[in-house]
């Protein structure tokens, strides 16, 4: 298990931990409400940073997001010194990163990828291993602390900077707009007059360590767990079935009673806080106190996962539970302990639970207590029993060149028609989600029916994110009167879907993860799906690389692997 | 009515990729939502809002809204020819 050894946040509250902890207990929010402005042709609230903190925060020869980052990791790593000998991951997590330069097609190539910015990052710290990106829309920033606490156990690494960081733009807003999920007024989770969420900005860093202290208490994460709802890719499953099965493997061999707080997703959108409240009356937890910290800095989106641990576990400290702002009076059909006051406890385990679209759920259970001794995972090499690759002019499987010709943009249908054919979704996907998915498809075709589990995990790595798709979406937002962002396009602008479609349509109910990378690494690769085959929990996994560029330009290299 | 009907065919095939659909396949009073139907979804239905709004002028809310007046192609017919503003 991994040690929690400093912590930094930087929101439109405040620049450090602190700052923020004592506004969110004084009651202070960040949300402010914003008439049309960045040509977006509506009201709404938000919590964005002034221009005078984003001036001072902006490290010349780095882009806003990037030094969002740097800014939040160097705090973070100032209170480290002499903590962190041997080597050490950078793990950033973040849906969009720097989409907000994208304003028009043309912009493409003066982008940075995520994966180029993360390597940024990684320079900026002195740091020289791989930086890794994790992608996996709301959920990104407890995936990101899960793949931490993984490479820590399984021996790859001593340390692990773990930042997530989102900055908000016109793309983003107006994605959340066109599904209507954005409220007008300040988010008031779990209320009965809940209208929808509020979208905010925010860097927020753990550090982790696999040498704790033995002898001072620290927090610990202890346990963790992720599953696919196999639902639909932007509907939370609306007895809240994913999240059920994150709170009963982090329950499991601990008594209840010394649960301090769940700290929940608590978005303020209809679904997701009914979807909530169904799995912990699912789960037996209807009486732990509960609470939801968007009301003071809205969805920070990839940053959620990592702040909203930090202030909880900040707050348990002072023997608070922090209040959940903007709720008042219950609005969801099942019980949940939720309160608009700040509570005392002085129990010290709490669990974060996440849910976001993909169909991805994470939870994390953290406790402060001695280290005990090191915990390792043992990961073998692994044990892959098939492996497909799809480039525009060739499909091999198994070591079996299948036969197919390049017809252009209809290459990928051709593939499906010939090869799948039984799901007319495939249409609706973008190019990366079809690509991900039929080759998906043609693997576990050539599986046995036995060999197949639903409790199988998937990971997908690329270098380019869904650029293909965002570059699309801001065709469709348009400008002026001419604004139609498309929903369905948006939501494909989260590389991680192309896990959920996979899910949905094998029904896995396992992990399911998006990694950007500055490059192929297949070490790299090889070193993160390992240390996922060995959670004793799950079958089996789908993994490998996924990139779309162009109907000239793309591979799939995937592979299943079973469980050691 | 029948020339909104069958605008309406082309249009929400093309905007909701329904690939393996043509709009004589679709009768007008079919369900769009659940098994029965079309089979489509709330992202489908975001994207009926999107395209309502887009070609007849026409601002629903929310999807809630929606939800009767989605019941079938025959339904939307109704509400644009008595709600579109172009």
């Amino acid at each position: 298990m991994a040690t929690i050894i400093a912590d930094n946040i930087i929101s439109p509250l405040g620049l450090t931990t602190g700052e923020n902890l004592r506004a969110v207990m004084s009651g202070q929010s960040s949300l402010c409400r914003y008439e049309a402005t960045d040509g977006l042709p509506f009201p709404y609230t938000a919590s964005r940073f002034s221009d005078t903190t984003r001036r001072s925060l902006t490290i010349a020869g780095y882009t806003f997001w990037e030094s969002l980052v740097i800014n939040s990791i160097r705090r973070a790593l100032g209170q480290c010194q002499g903590l962190m000998n041997g080597t050490t991951a950078l793990i950033l997590s973040t849906t969009k990163a720097n989409v907000g330069m994208l304003k028009s097609p043309d912009d493409e190539p003066f982008v940075t990828s995520p994966g180029q910015s993360a390597l940024r990052v990684a320079q900026a710290l002195g740091l020289d291993t791989m930086p890794i990106v994790v992608s996996n829309a709301c959920i990104s920033g407890v995936s990101a602390m899960i793949t931490a606490d993984r490479l820590l156990k399984s021996g790859d690494y001593d340390n692990a900077i773990v930042c997530g960081a989102e900055e908000l733009s016109r793309f983003i807003i107006s994605g959340f707009h066109s599904l209507m999920a954005l409220s007008e007024d300040e988010c008031r989770p779990f209320d009965i007059e809940r209208l929808g969420l509020n979208l905010g900005e925010a860097a927020a860093t753990v550090i982790l360590t696999r040498h704790g202290s033995p002898i001072a208490p620290q927090w610990q994460i202890m346990d963790w767990a992720v599953s696919n709802d196999s639902y639909h890719i932007s509907s939370p499953s609306p007895r809240g079935d994913g999240t059920l099965r994150v709170l009963d493997r982090l329950t499991r061999g601990i008594d209840i009673n010394d649960v301090a707080v769940i700290n929940l997703h608590g978005t303020a959108t209809m679904y997701n806080d009914q979807m909530e409240s169904k799995a912990i009356e699912r789960a037996n937890m209807s009486d732990v106190p509960a609470n939801a910290l968007k009301g003071y800095f809205g969805h920070t989106m990839g940053a959620a996962g990592i702040l909203e641990t930090i202030l909880t576990y900040r707050a348990l400290d002072e023997g608070l539970i922090l209040a959940t702002r903007g709720f008042s009076e219950i609005g969801v059909s099942a019980k949940v302990n939720i309160s608009p006051e700040t509570r005392m406890t002085d129990k010290k385990t709490f669990v974060k639970i996440i849910s976001g679209f993909g169909g991805g759920n994470a939870g994390i259970r953290i406790t402060k207590t001695t280290v005990p001794a090191e915990q390792q995972l043992t990961c073998n090499s692994l044990s892959i029993t098939h492996r497909v690759t799809i480039t525009p002019h060739r499909l091999w499987l198994d070591g079996i060149d299948y036969p197919m010709a390049n017809n252009g943009s209809s290459t990928l249908t051709d593939i499906y028609k010939k090869y799948v054919g039984d799901y007319p979704k495939f249409y609706k996907m973008d190019s990366l989600s079809k690509l991900g998915f039929v080759a998906a498809r043609i693997l576990t075709n050539a599986e046995s029916d036995n060999d197949a589990s639903t409790t199988r995990d998937i990971a997908l790595f690329n270098k380019k994110s869904s650029l293909m798709t965002d570059i699309e979406y801001i065709a469709s937002v348009g400008h002026g009167r001419d604004f139609y962002p498309s929903p369905s396009i948006f939501v494909y602008t989260l590389p991680n879907i192309v896990t959920g479609e996979i899910a949905i349509n094998h029904k896995y109910c396992g992990e399911t993860v998006f990694y950007v990378l500055p490059d192929r690494d297949d070490e790299l690769i090889n070193r993160l799906v390992r240390s996922m085959t060995a959670d004793k929990n799950h079958s089996s996994i789908l993994a490998g690389w996924v990139e779309y560029e162009s109907p000239d330009q793309f591979v799939a290299d995937m592979f299943i692997a079973q469980k050691q | 009515m029948e020339e909104i009907i069958s605008q309406l065919k082309v249009k929400i095939i093309e905007a909701l990729n329904l690939e393996e659909m043509t709009p004589e396949s679709i009768d007008a009073t079919t369900p769009l939502f659940g098994e029965e139907g079309l089979g489509l979804d709330s992202i489908d239905a975001l994207e009926i809002i999107v395209l309502l709004e887009k070609n007849y002028g026409i601002r629903l809310a929310n999807a809630a809204e929606g939800k009767k007046v989605f019941t079938n192609i025959e339904s939307i017919a109704r509400y644009v020819s008595e709600h579109r503003t172009k």
